[in-house]
């Protein structure tokens, strides 16, 4: 059955197509070239002059696993009932929580009307992976994916502090993503999460690990070598140490250096801007880390934009969520040590535009946007929940193709911190092709899903189609028609045909004779069975409603 | 790479789901722990569906259930003693039937869900407590009653990576008639035991809590204790590199017992400003941890405790426990359970089903919350799971299959 979305405005920077009136055809879940003549078109949308992108693919955020399950465990009084329509009705109950904290049908739902049709989860520790692929298994519409969390965990630690060889070192690397079924590794706080556990209560790059007697540098290093080596697409993700102190812009700068030239993707780079001038001692060093950014070519990031209203954060990073837990609003927090593998940290927080840091925030997000010259390197997101929901992407969206919208919300800011920022100076208006660039086929590019986030032949048929307005806001909240694997799922904005999506993953080949020494590691310390921690494809689908999709190449 | 063919089972008797049970000892029922023992001797032999007592087919036990389910009004979905699949099944239910949701240990479990919601807090997990604890502090638990093997697989192991076992410093306060012997150290090393009866303990906890925070504490005894001998745990869990206060929600069955778990978990914030230390909650059983987490993730909320009086009809799940059974008098009721539950009253209908980790693979929360492990079949049969029965009610019920 052939499918044709006809006189479609297409914008596919994978393929250099800003506006291009084509028509595009479907057949099994795939975009196809024209058929012959005498093939027969099953259906026939004609988009005339509509604007038609490949689905969206939100790169970082956080909709699965033990941290998100406790912060909508931890604030009852956000939740709230609602009356659903079916197909929604169909397999979710009327109650729902914050926006913050979405359940996972919710999280589903909410994601493909506004034409998202992936999102990877990045902070899936190790041990917990199970967990992490149930909730993102039980969340529907979308394609999933997780990055698993290294660099805290005991057994790298030790084999670093071992001085192990990097052969050894990649091995185990990609062990555990075949393990935890995950497609990326990411590192947060290098080394201080575990050394936080030895009471310490901060670690800064160059600082010896009281314990293993390492940096947070070595670590970054030999991730990141091990990363590249093992020849998986997606760059080694990394949380900075120092997450939210003022002054850790320098941090963050030394960071970018971490990896000797290897590429390396620095996550929610909004929270690790900060520098220490004016009387608050906290200032925007947004314009040294974005000039780094153009200047370091091996550099990705994503933002991690905060919006004002109430979260929640949820973190793998415990040692830093420890200290912000004195900020907490509502006043009360989760802080929990995890099987010598990794940590977390949830706490509720308020971000109100009339607080100074705060507001200065806000700003420091935009002036980065703003100011990375390269869309294929700077992503869209806002660490949901941790600097607002997913859900105000629209927004966000607007804020950044809109100067006098955002210049608008600028001036409404406390006054001292628009004395502290540069936005109003920046002219920048992101054109339609670049936010389809950051978040379509840039974030494609940067994971490995060669056949998604773009409408290539070949590609897998997940397409938006929206009106042009004037209002983006308007315009990416609410898409005419989305399109999953080829389905029709999202009409004007709402979901009309429930499917499940995908989990991707990357698999690289490694030597198996690893596994000898992670069992006994297992059988001497820990308190289950090395292969009880292994997650096997059959096990994701055994509901009968997911499926493994492996990226890994050669 | 796919798993190894494995002999290995996750024992689900109770929440420590220790996963070193071999098919040998199955076969040979040669366990250390009762509950596994107990657990593994269970049979699936013979069951059979039953409408009022009635054998009868799959089928017909099925379309009698959808009946009950369409004349009821509230229906309630109870028990719910299951694991992660069979929880998504209930789930699914509750939102065909509009039933409310609970499970046995409901109870238990809101008194530490409570306090997460007023104030939260700080815990750890069994590998590092297991790797790290120097003291650990028992507060009105043994452990040993709900989880048997605790301190053969966290304390009195041959090697931690940090800490050396066998120096581990046990103190057990609170709690009548608690079997302190497991706290002995495989040296011989009695632990401290700090008597007091169970409902003494709120004052016992809030003074240590105080003394802990560096509050005047004038008072020479509390409830019967010492406040000298409070003082002295205060200072040795000051002074530990990673002290554990461990609790099991059950076993802290008096009025208001979530103050004094908030007492427990605000101690462990204030050990936190300076040292490290962390709470443990233990207990765990009948998948409750599972249940309550996949309820959450689907639902948005945390799983409640019923109003019995309510509901019109209940659908009763006891996977785990034969003789799990809901209050005397709840009628009428669609047992959809374990395959030797042994009820006194005639049931409405009765559909036996597969035990998760018996008769059949399963996915389970460990009692520390950040664990989850498959479960294997120790004796499979050809039980239908709880998922499978579910679909042919909604698929009834419906005409839609969920």
């Amino acid at each position: 059955m052939i499918t044709v979305l006809k006189n479609a405005k297409v914008i596919d920077p994978a393929h250099g197509k800003d506006g291009v009136v084509q028509d595009i055809y479907i057949r099994d879940g795939r975009i196809i070239a024209k058929p012959a003549d005498s093939e027969k078109i099953a259906q026939v949308y004609d988009l005339n002059g509509k604007i038609v992108m490949a689905g969206a693919i939100d790169m970082h955020s956080h909709i699965g696993g033990g941290k998100v399950n406790i912060a909508r465990m931890l604030l009852p009084e956000y939740q709230a009932m609602r009356k659903l329509e079916e197909p929604e009705a169909h397999i979710c109950g009327a109650n729902c929580s914050h926006h913050a904290t979405p359940n996972t049908t919710d999280t589903g739902m909410r994601y493909i009307e506004m034409g998202y049709t992936a999102a990877f989860e990045p902070a899936v520790l190790a041990v917990n992976a199970r967990q992490a692929h149930m909730e993102m298994g039980d969340t529907p519409m979308i394609d999933k994916g997780g990055y698993a969390m290294l660099g805290n965990d005991d057994y790298l630690l030790r084999l670093l502090s071992q001085n192990a060889d990097q052969k050894t070192i990649n091995d185990y690397v990609a062990w555990t993503l075949h393990a935890t079924q995950t497609i990326g590794i990411k590192v947060v706080n290098p080394g201080g999460i575990s050394a936080f556990k030895f009471n310490e209560r901060r670690q800064d790059l160059d600082q010896l690990h009281s314990y293993y007697n390492i940096t947070p540098r070595r670590i970054l290093q030999a991730l990141s070598r091990a990363v590249n080596e093992i020849g998986i697409a997606k760059p080694l993700h990394v949380h900075c140490n120092n997450l939210g102190v003022a002054g850790n812009f320098q941090t963050t700068l030394d960071t970018m250096g971490a990896s000797d030239g290897i590429p390396m993707h620095l996550t929610h780079i909004q929270f690790h801007s900060y520098g220490t001038e004016g009387d608050k001692r906290f200032s925007s060093a947004a314009a040294n880390i974005a000039e780094a950014i153009n200047n370091n070519k091996h550099i990705t990031a994503d933002v991690g934009q905060i919006l004002f209203g109430q979260t929640v954060t949820a973190s793998g990073d415990n040692m830093m969520q420890h200290l912000n837990a004195k900020v907490a609003n509502p006043k009360k927090s989760v802080i929990m040590d995890i099987e010598c593998d990794a940590g977390c940290g949830v706490v509720p927080f308020k971000y109100r535009d009339q607080n100074y840091v705060n507001a200065l925030q806000w700003a420091i997000g935009l002036e980065v946007f703003l100011s990375v010259d390269d869309p294929w390197r700077i992503f869209l997101t806002t660490d949901h929940p941790n600097g607002a929901p997913f859900t105000s992407y629209p927004h966000l969206i607007r804020l950044l193709m809109d100067k006098t919208f955002r210049n608008d919300a600028f001036d409404k800011l406390n006054l001292d911190a628009q004395a502290m920022s540069n936005l109003k100076s920046l002219e920048r208006e992101y054109s339609l092709y670049e936010i389809a660039t950051m978040t379509r086929s840039a974030p494609a590019k940067l994971i490995g899903l060669h056949d998604r986030g773009h409408l290539g032949v070949g590609a897998a048929a997940d397409i938006t189609v929206y009106t042009d307005q004037a209002d983006k806001e308007a315009m990416f909240a609410k898409p005419d028609l989305v399109f999953k694997d080829g389905e029709l799922v999202v009409k004007e904005g709402k979901v009309v045909k429930v499917v499940w999506g995908a989990t991707h993953t990357a698999k690289p080949a490694f030597d198996l004779g690893v596994e000898k020494d992670i069992k006994q590691y297992f059988d001497r310390y820990h308190t289950m069975q090395m292969h009880n921690f292994k997650i096997s494809d059959d096990q994701i689908a055994e509901d009968g409603r997911n499926h493994v999709i492996n990226h890994s190449q050669g | 790479m796919t798993n190894q063919q494995n002999s290995m089972h996750a024992c689900p008797a109770c929440g420590l789901l220790c996963d070193d049970i071999s098919g040998e000892a199955i076969a040979k029922q040669q366990f250390s722990c009762g509950k596994a023992a107990k657990f593994y001797a269970r049979t699936s032999n013979g069951a059979q569906p039953r409408v009022a007592g009635q054998p009868v087919s799959l089928t017909q036990a099925v379309h009698a259930a959808v009946e009950l389910l369409k004349q009821a009004k509230t229906p309630l979905i109870a028990g719910s003693s299951t694991d992660v699949h069979g929880a998504r099944a209930l789930v699914s239910l509750s939102h065909h039937t509009h039933a409310a949701m609970t499970h046995l240990n409901a109870s238990s479990t809101l008194r530490n869900m409570q306090v997460l919601q007023h104030r939260g807090w700080q815990t750890t997990t069994l590998t590092e407590v297991r790797n790290r604890a120097d003291v650990i502090l028992m507060i009105g638990t043994d452990v040993v009653s709900h989880n048997t093997r605790f301190f053969e697989r966290v304390v009195w192991v041959p090697e931690a990576m940090f800490t050396a076992p066998a120096a581990r410093k046990i103190i057990y306060l609170g709690g009548d008639d608690l079997n302190t012997k497991p706290g002995v150290s495989p040296d011989g090393r009695a632990p401290e035991v700090i008597p007091c009866a169970s409902e003494q303990l709120p004052e016992v906890v809030a003074t240590l809590r105080a003394l802990v925070m560096g509050k005047p504490v004038t008072a020479e005894t509390v409830a019967g204790v010492d406040v000298s001998r409070l003082r002295t745990v205060a200072e040795t869990l000051k002074a530990a590199k990673y002290a554990t206060l461990v609790w099991v929600s059950k076993d802290l069955h008096y009025a208001h017992a979530e103050l004094t778990i908030e007492n427990i978990t605000e101690t462990v914030v204030a050990l936190n400003q300076k040292s490290r230390a962390m709470g443990l909650s233990l207990g765990g059983s009948d998948g409750d941890t599972s249940v309550n987490y996949a309820h959450t993730w689907l639902n948005g909320v945390i799983i409640d405790t019923p109003d019995w009086e309510s509901h019109d009809a209940v659908v009763w799940v006891n996977s785990y426990s034969p003789d799990a059974m809901p209050p005397a008098g709840t009628k009428p009721v669609i047992v959809l359970g374990a395959a030797d539950s042994q009820f006194e009253e005639t049931l409405a209908v009765f559909i036996p089903v597969a035990t998760p980790g018996l008769d059949c693979n399963g996915q389970q929360f460990r009692v520390d919350g950040s664990v989850t492990l498959p479960l294997s079949a120790a004796k499979p049969s050809d039980l239908p799971t709880l998922s499978q029965v579910i679909a042919m009610i909604e698929t009834e019920l419906k005409g839609v299959a969920a």
